[in-house]
């Protein structure tokens, strides 16, 4: 604990004109942490089979002292946490934060954002309601469409042919222990290779920063500030939008007209519109999911392709890049919202 | 007569309710009056709670930082001791 403490008070954080997304790792952080507590609470009650599932929750809900608000605070706290990990990543993205030596430290990151996606949607299975059950559909099967092993990455998800009550277990051995663990590793790691190569500097800044400021205990009481604001944030929004709970999944019935995903996912479900049902005599969908995991291996590797940004020069290319990412996501989820 | 009658009419509601398939939502939120203003009294003395934890830190990291700003903040290595 000394050494930790003796540790804390040595580290210093760069102080510069963009420092303020700093804080969204941190966040990030604190919110994976209430997503954690949040979920052990519900995890007592929720009962993972397909018979069961749904009913467990409407019981948390209308029976339990303040269940609804734990399953507000849990759903709300996932929102949050996807939506200010895709903050930290464009902001890594644009502040050119990849750069040698902190490849890993993007590779963590980017690996953090996947599993926090796969939380949100084994998550919302969990519900076993008419709209999850269609998501799931669909989500598992545009994975198999993938070439070469999407039928295996479709059949290992799904525990079968389709999505049944086995696609609710696994799920649920997901959620609750197998992402967990992952995610305490690679979050381990990912926070060790930031104390290990400090805060990086943007390139812009790095004649213009001022004097570095102690981690403890300034900028740790900024944190503080901040996370206190997003947990009244969140419980604010819990208490006003609680989730609303759809009818029980059917297996056999069709899937409920005009279904969207959850917002994280609007973006490939926009663009999966845009490709026809064939192109060049191939199937549009396999295509599409093609390019698009084309464009994820690519904004994956973007550390390695920027060599400019190595060797500690200007690349605009790659800033144009990433305002391209960062436009596309964005446009593509409105129009999916709005639509 | 007039039982009848709402007997006939229940049987209706409950025949076109059965047909259209509507079940009924499910209550996310508690539904009393009583305990929705109990709620949002709650939240208001959550963020009084939370604005005045804030106000307590803020000025307490002011007072480190003008303490920093007169270099008194570390200890000084060659201070004699007093026996």
């Amino acid at each position: 604990m000394e050494a930790l403490g003796a540790l804390a008070r040595m580290k210093t954080v760069p102080s510069h004109r963009f420092d303020a997304w700093y804080f969204a790792g941190g966040l990030t952080l604190f919110l994976f942490v209430f997503q954690f507590i949040t979920g052990m609470a519900l995890a007592l009650y929720y009962v993972p089979h397909a018979e069961h599932a749904h009913k467990s929750i409407i019981d948390i809900v209308t029976k339990l002292n303040m269940g609804w608000l734990f399953r507000s605070l849990h759903h709300w706290g996932a929102q949050l946490a996807i939506l200010i990990l895709f903050v930290h990543v464009f902001s890594t993205l644009l502040l050119k934060a990849y750069r040698k030596p902190r490849e890993l430290v993007w590779f963590t990151g980017f690996v953090m954002l996947a599993i926090s996606i796969f939380f949100g949607l084994s998550g919302y299975f969990l519900l076993w309601d008419e709209r999850a059950f269609a998501a799931v559909r669909v989500a598992t099967g545009g994975a198999g469409n993938l070439p070469l092993a999407g039928w295996l990455i479709k059949g290992f998800l799904r525990g079968g042919l389709d999505v049944t009550g086995e696609t609710l277990t696994r799920f649920y051995a997901f959620h609750v222990a197998i992402l967990p663990l992952v995610t305490i590793a690679v979050t381990g790691l990912h926070v060790l290779l930031v104390q290990l190569h400090g805060m990086s500097v943007p390139l812009s800044q790095e004649e213009k920063q001022g004097r570095p400021e102690p981690f403890f205990p300034n900028l740790f009481y900024k944190d503080l500030i901040v996370w206190l604001v997003c947990l009244g944030v969140v419980v604010t929004l819990a208490v006003l939008f609680p989730p609303e709970i759809g009818r029980k999944a059917d297996p056999l019935a069709p899937a409920p007209e005009n279904i969207k995903p959850e917002w994280y996912f609007l973006f490939l479900f926009q663009t999966l519109k845009l490709f026809p049902g064939e192109m060049l005599g191939m199937n549009g969908e396999t295509i599409a999911i093609v390019l698009i995991s084309a464009a994820i291996l690519f904004f994956l590797l973007i550390p390695f392709f920027d060599r400019r940004s190595a060797m500690g020069q200007r690349s605009p290319l790659f800033t144009w890049i990433g305002v391209f990412y960062l436009v596309y996501f964005t446009v593509m989820t409105v129009i999916g919202f709005l639509t | 007569m007039p039982r009848v009658l709402l007997i006939v009419l229940f049987l209706l509601i409950e025949a076109t309710a059965l047909c259209s398939g509507a079940e009924p939502k499910v209550e996310v939120f508690p539904a009393a009056p009583y305990d929705r203003h109990i709620i949002y009294q709650a939240l208001i003395f959550f963020w009084i709670g939370i604005i005045g934890l804030i106000v307590i830190i803020a000025m307490k990291l002011r007072e480190i930082k003008r303490v920093q700003n007169m270099g008194i903040d570390e200890e000084e290595k060659n201070a004699p001791f007093l026996d």
